[in-house]
């Protein structure tokens, strides 16, 4: 019996004792694979899962002007910075960050700029990098912080770059702005897990020249928790130091940059100044404008929409991106189509003061008659019928090619972002876009620089450049972009028949721009234009007036090279703050423009006495 | 006092010493990995104070006889552990995806210790001369002790705590003769059913089967399981697959263990936990063994897992020895019991077994169980030193 006992006991223990072994060396044979022959796999597993690399922003580089003067800078804001790894419960992150930002407000004194969606939005993507709390901190917040920072250890004091413009408004739509956003890895192809924030250049200059202004980005490595928290930063070694963006040196000309602008007062209208030797932009214009520190560290809605309300369109740069009908500076190109044709230098026209053709088609002259006049006079006094016969005389065609000879019609290629390329029209693009064929009338008007014509004042700009220089350059405001010109497909001759022309125009009796070379310490040449848009059955007649010009310094100037110009008003600011059009009787280039662009020129090359 | 000296097991008592104080130190390490200033860090603290607690119990039930032990307490033990398990379903505080918590234990942690006392009640006082007389009946009256708890515990949902008990129970029936070959039956039963379940996930997840095969093998598996089981089930059949989501934890695990190598990275300087990759109740309830390993390494980890086994040998060793049937039960089922916990949760964190929530002995965080347990121990060291005078 006792035996029996015993051996069921023995049997039973057998039976677990063997379960058990059976168990255990199953464990055991185990965590021997895992724990003695994986373990360099696990181990890299473990290191690749928790090490990030977390891109870092350099400077962002400054834009200077031709000589120096700083357009764009950089200035340090004190940002009080929330470090996301100092919060470990998870779940409860956001309403644990709210709360201690709730603490420290008091402390500081006024409200923080984030909300609960930009803190998750801050955790889901970038728990990596600190958050900014509370930035632009001023010295006496500052020192209220730092008084008690050992009682927030969540929070850091960091030092951000922001944007800034010492000049305010000075060539605001050229130089553009930026906005701050995450980065886009522009660093080839290493992944990179977190980005800080940085500096993106959203329009102007500051878009064109971004990824030259923002440098090459550094890498930080970090070793990160399972929720992403950093857990220790390692060594600057490990990493990349970023290296900030080099400075880009316009060919802008402060001087007469600000004499534009300041000439621009008052109207709707654009300035666009190149020389003519190498297409250096020397200024770029428009008005309205706006001032760029309203638009830093970030453009803010509201400011936005008053812009984008605001009258006159102040976001509008006229200067590349008004395209308006070029009235008579247009006459220059038609003078040279037409040499081109057969014209001859010393052919006579009889101007009766209006140019009449088929059913109906009149055009009337600026004067009741100029009587019978060679292409130098018709230029001088811009009369329009010489150049509507001088067109007709010519063909579409040979107008359209010498209007694309100098650049009308497709981008100027400047190196920025915004270049419109302005309407040359022939009868494949009237088909085209009107669905009419191309009448006779249609090269009249575009003769003299009207109808479907279009142009943009820098556009105008190069042609006055390529008339004084004879060579047409592509724009360029970047000082290190090598200069293009390419010679004018006209003989050396007819050019300086026109220069004669425009030369009349400025300093000969009685002509219609004479009010251009007023004191002004150089020789200018140039072209009126007074351009009639919208039609009298719509009731949308107006003006847009015109004046195109070539300097070339004279002993006594100041400035010490030529200058190609071209300058245009659409409207004229009323009292009440608005903007009306330009329709008055004595509207023109001549009268509105061609003493603007005297004050400018006065200003740049110096004054002679009258 | 001799006696009591000769018949206490003492690699029973050491080896629970030496388990009390690893759990100590391994609780002290994962919480530091928190972060000192957490609430975590100081959890083990509390583990080392219901250890005290726990052998307090552990001396008084080894003192008492057991017999009078199990005479008094097993069946209004069982009586009570029904009561609160029907309580805590009524008003338990929940946590963890189940409503577990009675004030400040777990009443299905304490049924088990109450099952097996009641089974060991039942069938113990008659194994010796009338084995075999439990038929079918014995394994119906079995069977419906160990069926209440376990639906209960089910419904909170806690499956792990049934998982344990059921080879405990059929250990002890199959050491009481309760109805053998109907044992075997279920056993080989149950082993095809779990097979199945396996094939059947495994055939759902495979994509080169086809897709009326995979839906029927899905319908199948739904209906016996829930989903999180499924997701469960689908990690340790594919465990590369979904690796962060329901095979998230797995994968950390394993990575967390496997970075331990043969020396381990040494004590609170565990890299893989000190990144906190595994959630942090996870890792100081059901995954608490890769902190041992992974800072200990694979020695310490060998160490650890001869601990455990000379724990249930030595408990096992005692029915050898008991001096009456119910010992003989108590004490196989008890290192049953620890066998089944410590190979299910340490199998999980290696990925031999399905996920499934299950405290360590000693080691976990969960102090009705560490009680549970000591008490247990106390009662199975008692059978010990109270066994009859073996004629010389």
């Amino acid at each position: 019996m006792k035996s029996d006992t015993m051996t069921v006991r023995a049997a039973t223990f057998t039976f677990l004792a063997s379960v058990f072994a059976i168990g255990f060396a199953t464990l055991a044979a185990r965590l021997k694979v895992e724990q003695v022959d994986r373990v360099a796999e696990h181990r890299g597993r473990l290191e690749s899962q928790s090490s990030r690399i977390v891109q870092t922003a350099g400077l962002r580089g400054r834009i200077l002007a031709r000589d120096g003067t700083v357009l764009a800078g950089n200035r340090r804001s004190l940002v009080i910075a929330i470090r996301p790894e100092s919060f470990r419960t998870t779940l409860k992150d956001v309403p644990a960050i709210l709360e201690a930002v709730a603490r420290l407000r008091p402390l500081v004194g006024r409200d923080p700029s984030i909300t609960e969606r930009s803190v998750e939005r801050h955790l889901k993507y970038e728990i990596a990098c600190p958050m900014p709390v509370w930035t632009d901190l001023a010295d006496e917040e500052l020192a209220r912080f730092e008084e008690h920072y050992d009682e927030y250890p969540e929070f850091d004091c960091v030092s951000e770059a922001e944007r800034v413009y010492p000049l305010g408004a000075f060539a605001a739509h050229l130089i553009g702005r930026v906005g701050r956003e995450f980065a886009t890895a522009v660093n080839g192809n290493r992944t990179v897990n977190y980005a800080e924030k940085e500096l993106v250049g959203r329009e102007g200059l500051e878009r064109q020249y971004d990824l030259y202004l923002r440098g090459k980005p550094g890498e930080e490595h970090v070793i990160v928790d399972a929720t992403g928290r950093v857990k220790e930063r390692l060594d600057a070694a490990d990493g990349v130091a970023a290296v900030n963006g080099p400075d880009l040196r316009l060919t802008l000309d402060v001087g007469l940059q600000r004499a534009a602008e300041a000439a621009l007062s008052g109207w709707c209208g654009a300035f666009a100044a190149i020389d003519p030797r190498d297409g250096s932009v020397r200024a770029l214009a428009s008005a309205p404008s706006y001032n760029l520190n309203d638009c830093v560290p970030v453009l803010r809605e509201e400011t936005y929409a008053a812009l984008t309300n605001a009258p006159g369109n102040p976001l509008l740069f006229r200067a590349v991106a008004g395209q308006y009908a070029p009235g008579s500076t247009f006459k220059p190109i038609t003078a040279l189509a037409g040499l081109g044709a057969g014209w001859r230098p010393d052919e006579k026209y009889t101007c009766e003061g209006v140019y009449r053709m088929g059913q109906g088609f009149r055009l009337r002259c600026t004067s009741w008659s100029h009587g019978s006049i060679d292409v130098v006079e018709a230029l001088k006094f811009s009369c329009n019928p010489f150049f509507c016969n001088l067109g007709m005389q010519s063909g579409t065609g040979a107008v359209v090619r010498a209007a694309r000879a100098f650049g009308l019609g497709s981008r100027t290629g400047i190196d920025y972002p915004v270049d419109a390329a302005g309407i040359v029209p022939d009868g494949e693009w009237k088909k085209r876009t009107q669905g009419e064929s191309w009448y006779p009338g249609n090269l009249a008007q575009m003769s003299v620089g009207q109808g479907f014509l279009l142009v943009t004042p820098l556009q105008m700009a190069r042609v006055a450049a390529a008339i004084g220089s004879g060579r047409l350059a592509m724009p360029r405001i970047n000082s290190g972009v090598p200069p293009e010109t390419v010679a004018l497909p006209f003989p050396k001759a007819h050019l300086d028949l026109v220069r004669k022309g425009m030369e009349e125009v400025v300093y000969g009796s009685g002509g219609t721009g004479s009010r251009a070379g007023t004191g002004v310490a150089a020789h200018v040449i140039g072209k009126t234009g007074t351009a009639q848009v919208g039609s009298r059955e719509l009731g949308n007649r107006r003006l847009v007036v015109w004046f195109i010009a070539y300097a070339t310094p004279v002993e006594t100037s100041k400035y010490r090279e030529p200058l190609a110009l071209a300058m245009t008003f659409t409207h004229r600011r009323t009292p009440g703050g608005g903007y009306e059009t330009l329709r008055g009787e004595h509207d023109g280039g001549g009268t509105l423009v061609a003493p603007l662009v005297a004050e400018i020129l006065r200003k740049v090359y110096g004054e002679v006495p009258k | 006092m001799k006696k009591f000296l000769r018949r206490f097991n003492w690699i029973s008592f050491l080896s629970t010493v030496a388990l009390v104080v690893i759990g100590a130190l391994v609780l002290a390490s994962a919480g530091d990995a928190r972060g000192s200033d957490t609430v975590f860090a100081s959890l083990w603290k509390k583990m080392v104070a219901t250890a005290g607690l726990g052998f307090v119990l552990y001396f008084t039930f080894a003192i008492l006889d057991y017999r009078k032990v199990l005479d008094y307490l097993a069946y209004p033990s069982y009586a009570g552990a029904i009561f609160f398990l029907l309580l805590v379903l009524a008003v338990g505080s929940v946590q963890f995806g189940g409503r577990r918590w009675l004030w400040f234990f777990q009443p299905s942690e304490i049924s088990k210790l109450c099952v097996i006392c009641c089974l060991a009640q039942l069938f113990g006082p008659a194994e010796e001369r009338f084995r075999g007389q439990f038929g079918f009946k014995g394994f119906l009256a079995a069977a419906a002790i160990i069926a209440v708890p376990s639906v209960l515990i089910l419904l909170e949902p806690d499956l792990g705590t049934t998982l344990t008990l059921v080879p405990a129970v059929g250990a002890m029936m199959l050491v009481a003769g309760v109805w053998r070959k109907g044992l075997v039956v279920m056993l080989s039963a149950g082993t095809v059913v779990a097979a199945a379940i396996l094939l059947a996930v495994s055939i759902a997840e495979d994509e080169d089967a086809n897709a009326e095969s995979r839906e029927k093998a899905m319908s199948c598996v739904k209906a016996i399981l829930k989903d999180h089981q499924v997701k469960r089930v689908k990690t340790f059949v594919t465990p590369g697959e979904d690796e962060l989501g329901a095979g998230y934890n797995l994968h950390q695990a394993m990575m967390t263990i496997g970075s331990g190598g043969v020396n381990g990275r040494g004590y609170m300087k565990g890299e893989a936990v000190r990144r906190r990759l595994l959630p942090p109740m996870g890792v100081m309830n059901d995954f608490i063994f890769c902190v041992w390993a992974e800072e200990m390494g694979y020695r310490w980890s060998l160490a650890l897992l001869g601990l455990f086994a000379a724990l249930c040998g030595s408990v096992a060793w005692t029915a050898v020895v008991a001096g009456d049937g119910r010992g003989v039960m108590m004490a196989a089922g008890m290192a049953t019991l620890l066998f089944a916990h410590v190979f299910i949760n340490i199998g999980m964190s290696l990925g031999l077994v399905p996920i499934t929530g299950l405290p360590l002995p000693f080691l976990s965080l969960g102090r009705t169980f560490l009680v549970t347990i000591m008490c247990g121990l106390g009662i199975v060291q008692s059978i010990s030193i109270h066994r009859e005078e073996k004629t010389e």
